[in-house]
């Protein structure tokens, strides 16, 4: 095979990765402040459907991105203060209220999706999407150009996310208070840090985020909402935090190793003369979790408080 | 004590009140429940024909859907159908979606049948098992099995469309364009492995420079992966892509505009998706099938000695549409092509699934 | 208690039914119906609570030890494909092997596949949250190249295995109904796990472990073993109950032989505070509940995906009234 070609499906992989990445980038920094406090999500599979499909929905009766968006917001802050209001005020099992999100989330979305376009026509189902924006000069750059500055407004906001939310963990004071609220809650609330404001906050977030990481798919990949559209990207996510080790940098590195494995697996049935099972590509990822986990022998930084509610 | 007192009544009471709720309002419902179905029936469908006057001999019929019947796919095929023969027929229609699991095949097949159904639709190959089962318990219920051959003498009949047949004519068109095509399957099932088959046999037979690229997605739901697989066969040369992929399949369309290559709908008119680039769907009026067969069955007319096949023998159950807004229409020269095409399936001069290993 | 959290979270369910156009007060009698009118009706649900209740009952073995075990759907796979090897390669031994040899085939394959999860926690302190979620994909997509593959029925068919040999059959006990021994299996197992989790030593280890590891560890307690244990038996009944699925109901290994039970059966064990033998309850009510949403889309065309939703606020108004517990009773007596 020649190089040329080589180079170019190299480029068009890695233009798939990030997008591809995008959606577990947005879930798994949110669930890194989620964690960082102490709370555990696992509801975050259902919280995407909420997502994907509140800005979906409002999209197109709008016609408005914004609109869209803010109502996917909307309706993470809602998720996040009502999955607060269950583990950090009613203290109730974390585990438990993440899973009941995750009924809620698929039961709710798929039942009003259901009610609002039973019609069956198809002009209202597909929505103008984010376009994707080339910059100018950059995105002219050989090679590079198409992967990093040809991409949708929802994937460059990436670019800003994970700084932001590193610089905001480490260099903040509220990023300190999290951290300690995480670590030692009893120690925090001695000091007079608010736990229970700072676990709201970070809890809200995280399903923030996760929300809008379920709009991206509905709003800016795919260009309308389909049952169950998260295809399990809540639970890469939860793998996303810890591969990561709870940093921002991290998260992103290992959304950026599921969607370049994604990308891989597609491209490589894509391309003729493949033998191989496609099973046996899909599996990839999952393994290369597993794989990764296992070298770094638990030098996790998983917060200490995790999972455990706060008792004054 | 008298805190446990207090709570053991108010236990008792709730549980009262809770078991008496359904008790109370069950024998009003039992009368009350198929009048508001057809209630509920006419304000979806305001074409429909007048409810079934006489209560005892309405044709019932009941669908067992492996997913969502808004799919814009293979599930609302089976449900256009059903809503047809509501119109058409005046039967009284039911559905129940119930995922792809088939341990709970049985117990819904079992529900239409004990409440006296004339016909009940199985709509995939998982569920001929259980329909097979139930059906030796009620004969006089006709058992329709999709995407199977079944046929053994029995009250189950396998129902089988040729997807070959329908994607060996979008190979005709796209081969007589293109060199490459796309094609963008679900998971890996028979109907969905003949339709790959066709689609290659069809380019080939325009253009002996044809070939496809093939992926999986392993679901029916993963619109974002149908999408970037679209892209990576654009990438390799792909200048025609078609999903065969359900709801996914609409990532498809989208990885087409966005590349500004044609694409091919599947299932129905596809059109909406993408206005320019779609130049051609194929259309799977299952429903029409359907209806043909409710209509013998109710009509008592059915003669029922044979699994049933649905291709392009019945041009107003398969069929090609073409785009005629679409930024480069197809010739009518390419048109011709497929028309004969058409009359050499239904000949059986061509096999479109030639070469395939049965 | 739990009485009132489920008719609260039918009163929310309510308004969402009614918000959306449908009367629920005559859906809710008609799920009712779908659940519990017959003999028929109510077997279908033990059938539907059976899977739930072994998972369930597993899955609090391991909650109690501290382990949060997302991996019940991937054991349940697991299980399912050993019982359906052994089922179509054994099938001329007599019944009263082959059956035993079946669901030990699936329980032992159930529980390696969790000691796999378990091991890479106690030996490499990978977090079994993710261990056993990447587990449950590999398990599904394992299975899914199985089906169309090695152990496809023919090249060219569907995605299901040959039919396992009628040896390997579950017998039913109240025909007509399909009601097999694999519910009596069941709740055998609850009841098991109930007695070792609370009635022995090893129980008392496992339960040290879940609420102070720490603190075990200094008083002798094994942790390690104690974590391996409940991980195996916990995917034993998983996989007994893929076993089961396949020797009770289905007779062969279909891609998607499972709908999912291995994330409800975590809900069905939380709801009753991991507790083994209580799952059989709450096993029951996401049966019935299940069922009856089937007879409500029949009869009403109410999306039956509802129900998941359903089930969750069920989740939440448990949680909300087992922690308000105290305040309730408070105000009731006080009056």
């Amino acid at each position: 095979m020649d190089i040329l070609l080589l180079v170019s499906i190299a480029q068009s992989i890695l233009a798939a990765t990030w997008r591809m990445a995008t959606p577990l980038i947005y879930t798994a920094i949110g669930e890194i402040f989620t964690e960082r406090s102490g709370v555990i999500n696992i509801g975050l599979e259902g919280i995407m459907l909420i997502g994907a499909l509140s800005g979906y929905v409002v999209t197109s009766y709008t016609d408005s991105l914004f609109l869209g968006i803010s109502s996917a917001v909307l309706s993470g802050i809602i998720s996040g203060l009502l999955f607060s209001l269950f583990t950090v005020t009613i203290k109730a099992n974390q585990i438990v209220v993440g899973a009941a999100f995750n009924m809620i989330g698929t039961g709710l979305t798929g039942f009003i999706y259901r009610t609002l376009y039973s019609g069956g026509s198809t002009d209202k189902l597909v929505l103008d999407t984010f376009p994707s924006i080339k910059i100018p000069l950059l995105s002219d750059i050989p090679f590079f150009g198409e992967i990093l500055f040809q991409q949708n407004l929802m994937v460059y906001a990436t670019v800003v996310l994970v700084p932001l939310a590193a610089f905001i963990l480490s260099k903040t004071a509220f990023g300190l208070y999290v951290k300690a609220v995480g670590e030692h809650p009893k120690a925090a609330d001695t000091s007079g840090i608010n736990v229970t404001l700072i676990r709201y906050i970070s809890t809200t977030i995280g399903a923030t985020l996760a929300a809008l990481g379920g709009a991206y798919l509905s709003m800016a990949h795919a260009n309308q909402f389909v049952e169950g559209i998260a295809t399990g990207r809540g639970f890469i996510a939860l793998a996303v935090v810890v591969f990561g080790r709870w940093s921002p940098w991290g998260a992103m590195g290992a959304s950026l190793l599921f969607g370049v494995f994604y990308a891989l697996q597609l491209r490589l049935q894509a391309m003729s003369g493949n033998v191989i099972p496609y099973q046996f590509l899909q599996v990839l990822p999952y393994l290369a979790t597993l794989i990764v986990l296992v070298s770094l022998k638990g030098r996790g930084a998983e917060p200490k408080a995790l999972g455990k509610p706060y008792k004054a | 004590m008298k805190r446990l007192l207090t709570l053991t009544t108010v236990i008792l009471l709730v549980a009262m009140v809770s078991a008496c709720t359904p008790a109370a309002t069950e024998a009003p419902t039992d009368v009350e429940a198929p009048a508001a179905t057809e209630a509920l029936a006419a304000t979806e469908v305001p074409a429909a024909t007048e409810a079934p006057a006489a209560e005892e001999d309405t044709f019932k019929v009941g669908l067992l859907s492996p997913g969502p019947v808004n799919d814009q796919g293979w599930n609302q095929t089976a449900y256009d159908g059903l809503v047809l023969m509501e119109q058409e027929l005046g039967a009284e229609i039911s559905y129940v979606e119930l995922g792809e699991s088939p341990s709970d095949f049985e117990k819904a097949f079992r529900d239409y049948a004990s409440q006296g159904y004339d016909m009940v639709l199985g709509h995939g190959f998982q569920f001929q098992d259980s329909a097979v089962k139930v059906a030796a318990e009620y004969p006089d219920t006709k058992f329709f099995v999709s995407s199977s051959y079944y046929y053994e003498g029995t009250n189950v009949y396998g129902i089988n469309t040729r997807s070959d047949q329908a994607y060996y004519l979008l190979g005709v068109i796209a081969g007589s364009y293109g060199d490459k095509g796309g094609y963008v399957g679900g998971v890996e099932i028979p109907p969905i492995k003949e339709g790959e088959v066709g689609f290659i046999n069809g380019g080939l037979s325009v253009n002996p420079n044809w070939s496809v690229s093939v992926a999986y997605l392993g679901n029916w739901t993963d619109v974002a992966a149908a999408k970037e697989a679209a892209l990576s066969m654009i990438d390799e040369g792909a200048t025609f892509v078609t999903p065969n992929a359900n709801i996914a399949g609409n990532g498809v369309y989208q990885a087409a505009v966005e590349k500004d290559v044609w694409a091919l709908g599947s299932f129905g008119d596809q059109t909406a998706q993408a206005p320019e680039n779609i130049v051609a769907s194929y259309v799977l009026n299952y429903g029409r099938g359907l209806v043909n067969i409710a209509r013998e069955v109710k009509e008592g007319t059915f003669q029922g000695d044979s699994n049933i096949l649905l291709g392009v023998e019945s041009p107003d159950v398969m069929y090609i549409s073409y785009n005629e807004g679409a930024k480069e229409v197809v010739s009518q020269e390419v048109r011709d092509k497929v028309a004969a095409a058409i009359e050499g399936l239904v000949s059986g001069e061509i096999d479109a699934m030639a070469g395939y290993e049965q | 208690m739990p009485v009132i959290a489920i008719v609260v979270a039918l009163l929310v369910s309510a308004v969402v039914l009614l918000v959306a156009g449908y009367d629920p007060l005559e859906a809710y009698p008609i799920m009712w119906k779908g659940a519990f009118s017959d003999q028929r009706t109510f077997s279908e649900v033990l059938l539907k609570a059976t899977p739930l209740i072994l998972l369930g009952a597993g899955l609090s073995l391991t909650f109690r030890c501290g382990i949060v075990n997302l991996g019940a759907e991937g054991q349940f796979y697991a299980g399912s494909v050993v019982a359906t090897l052994i089922g179509i390669n054994f099938a001329n031994l007599p019944s009263y092997l082959l059956i035993p040899l079946v669901l030990l085939g699936g329980a032992l394959s159930g529980a390696l596949w969790a000691m796999l999860a378990g091991y890479l926690k106690v030996r490499f302190n990978a977090s079994e949250v993710v261990t056993t979620i990447m587990l449950n994909y590999v398990a599904i997509i394992f299975t899914g190249y199985l089906v169309t593959g090695p152990m496809q029925e023919s090249k060219v068919g569907f995605p299901q295995t040959a039919q396992i040999g009628e040896a390997a059959w579950l017998p039913r006990f109240l025909p007509p109904t399909r009601l097999h021994i694999g519910f009596l299996i069941a709740l055998l197992v609850a009841l098991l796990i109930y007695i070792l989790l609370f009635k022995t030593s090893t129980g008392y280890g496992i339960r040290a472990v879940g609420i102070n590891a720490e603190a075990a560890r200094y008083a002798g307690i094994n942790v390690r073993r104690n974590i391996l244990l409940a991980m195996a038996i916990s995917g034993g009944a998983a996989g007994l109950g893929g076993a089961i699925e396949v020797t009770g109901l289905t007779y062969r290994l279909f891609q998607m032989i499972s709908p999912g039970y291995g994330f409800d059966a975590i809900a069905v064990s939380l709801l009753v505070n991991n507790n083994p033998i209580a799952t059989v309850l709450s096993g029951i009510l996401f049966g019935a509940l299940r069922s009856g949403s089937e007879m409500m889309q029949m009869n009403l065309k109410v999306p039956s995906v509802l129900v998941s939703a359903i089930q969750g606020i069920v989740i939440l108004s448990v949680v909300a009234f087992s922690v308000y517990r105290d305040k309730i009773l408070k105000w009731f007596t006080e009056r």
